[in-house]
């Protein structure tokens, strides 16, 4: 059972510190949300994402993972935006109260751009970054760890919460519970289980509660940490590069485009 | 009359790990058998394989003369009874009572003949005055009971039992022998997986010893101890009387308290 | 190093206390064992030892609880917890959940009390040597069984090296080897002059390695001595703590006229060793 999607490769791209790739990440986003041109995310697309997949080594992996996330939002996306924006003036195609507008593509272009843009370059921090490490990397900068511990734990009790419904499932049909292949009616067998199954999950965080306290997790000494999270300066110096050269995209692109 | 027989089974896990290399055992009907060894070598993963929770990589099952491959785990409960060895991943009701009831209620029983028989698996593990309890209010050895009698509620044939013992103190230790002891007076099969060799020994008639997915030894309880080399490989000792005979140089191999008396008896003098 | 004084505990919204009179006071590098029937007030026990009853439950404490002559209610949890180590019985809910291998997940406690990095690696490998797990440290820990779970449980306490370590039933779930090593790595401890207090329904090894036993029943101490005194006590039976084996027979042969009546009843595997080896 695998509780994150990180996927293991020896890439430049998984070497980062996850904190650099938080902060890239957040500055490629307010990029191509704050210059309204299509091609700004392409760019950002073209320059940036498309290498950095390609090195990580997860690229197969990202496309399906952010195929299945992005097809079918592109699809609605054409199809609504193409067929019914307001502002289309240039018919491409008329069926009925139906018109496929130039203008209407374009803004479901800017608009998917943007979002290959964001699901892309959010699912490659995710298989590139163990959640671990991220956490770790975030408590040395300075949050609290508390937080850190909230996060974590609420990440793996989603698998752990999985394997437990599964145990239970089988062990209902092991006395003699019959589980229908309608995956509506497998809903119905499946409901009832719930309630016992999120009252044992608080009944053992109570308990876990009381381990963690054994474990000087009130403790307010300075917290550190087994594995160290890899940083080297020039990362710590593009931390602070990369957001200025962000705002300085969007000003260029404010002053002499927009 | 055969109960259940593994026909040359091996598994493998998703993961690439053989859990079990090759394991041919024939169970009659109404034998008590104790599965022995170390966490790991597969004793878990091979009962498994008797209600369908897992399907031989190669080789067959068969419950009740006939093959499990293409019997659902819900159509083999009829058959075997499984005790789990987690009772947290078996307990889901709100009442203890309600739990027990809920697999002769999927058996097809009457409600009224759900609740007698719920009754009667209560009594037969101390826990009638619970009836009415939430399963988490009790402690973790007593919600193993209570998984317990969800299971005898059942009354299969097989009953399968994942370390029975785990937990309970010197009374529900005492229970549940008894459990084993009025299921085999009934002619019913008893498979148990136990790490108290003292348990093994004085309530099973047979004794199979696995290692590395591998059945290493399989016989009666006074002739298994005595295969020194197969216990150490399997990382058992053999019972506190057993022993205590061997030390002596007794040529008897007690199992039990009367077998240890009676060995004794015959060689005191009058 | 541990003195308990008239301790009484009851629970919140509880009628009656979990226990009542509880007079203790452990030597420091010793092992005591204690036993009692379920519902005789282990656990409670073990939490009023390390602290965390009424700190973290509620309920009302009366009496005194003092460890290494500090009174706990005195110290913070977090100053507690420095002094007593408390390995709970379930070793699922023993485990942070927020670590993603075995190896940070052991180096939890020393990571919240600001262990240095190298002094932290060395104590986990250290530890995971002792209890056999070494392989286990890179593998997460939601893919472990039951007794491979009960062996980091017992690590990550161990590893924190507090003067005390409180374990409540830490063999359940683990094979006649693992049991064995757990209790081999106690006296280890104890030879480095930890005070252990352990939990334990398995006489045998109770009487092996334990210094002392005390007897837990009706939610307080009833028998408080060496595991082969109190093991050998005719009250013995109605505390419902069970008995070993050599016991079981010397009771038998005795009613069967086989062993004279008089003397204590053989306990241990080498007095039963004496007991029938010598008669004959």
């Amino acid at each position: 059972m695998s509780s994150t999607l990180y996927v293991e490769r020896a890439s430049p791209i998984h070497r980062l510190n996850p904190v650099t790739k938080l902060v890239a990440l957040l500055c490629l986003l307010v990029v191509v949300f704050a210059i309204p041109q299509w091609w700004a995310s392409l760019a950002v697309l073209l320059l940036v994402i498309v290498p950095a997949a390609i090195s990580s080594g997860v690229a197969a992996r990202l496309a399906r993972s952010a195929g299945q996330l992005l097809l079918p939002i592109l699809v609605v996306l054409v199809l609504v935006q193409g067929l019914t924006y307001p502002g289309g003036r240039t018919v491409l195609w008329q069926w009925g109260p139906l018109a496929l507008t130039t203008e209407g593509l374009m803004f479901a272009l800017t608009i998917g751009a943007r979002l290959v843009c964001l699901v892309l370059a959010s699912v490659l921090l995710v298989l590139t970054t163990h959640p671990g490490d991220l956490m770790s990397a975030l408590t040395e900068q300075g949050m609290s760890p508390k937080f850190a511990y909230i996060i974590s734990s609420t990440l793996q009790l989603i698998p752990s919460f999985q394997a437990r419904a599964t145990s239970i499932l089988l062990a209902q049909q092991a006395r003699g519970l019959t589980v229908p292949s309608n995956p509506l009616r497998r809903l119905g067998v499946l409901m009832p289980l719930l309630g016992p199954l999120v009252l044992g999950m608080f009944t053992d965080i109570e308990e876990r509660s009381t381990a963690m306290e054994a474990r000087g997790f009130g403790s307010t000494a300075r917290r550190t940490t087994l594995v160290p999270v890899r940083d080297t300066r020039a990362q710590r110096v593009a931390r602070w590069v990369i957001p200025v050269l962000a705002l300085a995209a969007i000003l260029v692109s404010l002053r002499w485009i927009g | 009359m055969t109960a259940v027989r593994f026909e040359n089974v091996r598994f493998r896990h998703p993961g690439g790990v053989e859990a079990l290399r090759g394991v041919s055992l024939t169970v009659a009907a109404g034998e008590r058998v104790a599965i022995i060894g170390q966490n790991g070598a597969g004793k878990t993963t091979l009962v498994r394989h008797l209600n369908g929770i897992l399907q031989p990589s190669s080789g067959r099952v068969l419950v009740g003369e006939r093959p499990t491959a293409g019997r659902s785990i819900s159509e083999l409960a009829a058959s075997v009874g499984y005790l789990f060895q987690n009772p947290d991943e078996q307990l889901f009701a709100s009442s203890v009572r309600i739990d027990v009831e809920f697999g002769p209620r999927n058996l097809g029983c009457t409600p009224a003949e759900a609740t007698a028989r719920a009754d009667e698996a209560l009594a037969a593990v101390g826990l009638s005055a619970q009836a009415q309890s939430h399963p988490l209010h009790l402690s973790l050895s007593e919600r193993k009971r209570v998984a317990l009698a969800g299971v005898l509620a059942m009354r299969t044939a097989v009953v399968v039992l994942d370390e029975p013992t785990t937990g309970q103190d010197a009374r529900g230790a005492d229970l549940v022998a008894a459990v084993v002891e009025t299921l085999a007076a009934s002619g019913r099969t008893v498979i148990a997986i136990t790490h108290d060799m003292d348990f093994a020994a004085e309530h099973f008639d047979r004794l199979i010893v696995m290692a590395a997915g591998e059945v290493t030894a399989d016989g009666r309880p006074a002739d298994v101890f005595g295969e020194a080399q197969v216990l150490e490989r399997a990382a058992v000792e053999p019972p506190q009387l057993f022993r205590l005979a061997q030390r002596l140089g007794w040529p008897q191999r007690p199992t039990g308290v009367q077998q240890f008396v009676d060995a004794f008896a015959a060689r005191a003098p009058r | 190093m541990i003195v308990l004084r008239e301790v009484s505990y009851t629970y919140p919204e509880a009628a009656d206390p979990a226990l009542h009179g509880i007079e203790l006071n452990l030597q420091p590098g010793s092992i005591t064992g204690v036993v009692g029937a379920s519902g005789a007030g282990k656990t409670t026990l073990a939490k009023v030892i390390a602290g965390f009853l009424p700190r973290v439950d509620g309920g009302e404490l009366t009496g005194t609880v003092c460890v290494a002559g500090r009174n706990l209610a005195e110290l913070s949890l977090v100053e507690a917890v420095g002094q007593v180590g408390l390995v709970i019985q379930n070793p699922f809910n023993q485990i942070s959940g927020a670590k993603y291998t075995v190896r940070e997940e052991i180096a939890f406690g020393m990571e919240n009390l600001g262990t240095p990095r190298a002094e932290m690696a060395a104590r986990v490998k250290q530890v995971a040597a002792l209890l056999r797990i070494s392989d286990l440290l890179d593998r997460s820990p939601y893919a472990l069984s039951g007794g491979q779970m009960q062996l980091v449980a017992i690590a990550s306490m161990l590893v924190l090296r507090t003067p005390v370590l409180v374990m409540d039933e830490p063999t359940s779930q683990l094979d006649p080897f693992g049991t064995r090593l757990v209790f081999a790595v106690l006296d280890q401890l104890q030879q480095a002059g930890t005070t252990v207090v352990i939990f334990e329904h398995k006489l045998e090894l109770l009487q092996a390695h334990a210094d002392r036993l005390l007897v837990l029943a009706g939610h307080t101490i009833v028998a408080d001595g060496s595991p082969t005194e109190v093991l050998a006590d005719e009250r013995v039976d109605g505390w419902a703590i069970g008995s070993t084996r050599y016991t079981r027979a010397a009771r038998l042969a005795r009613g069967r006229g086989l062993l004279p009546v008089h003397g204590a009843l053989p306990v241990s595997f080498e007095q039963a060793a004496a007991t029938f080896g010598g008669a004959r």
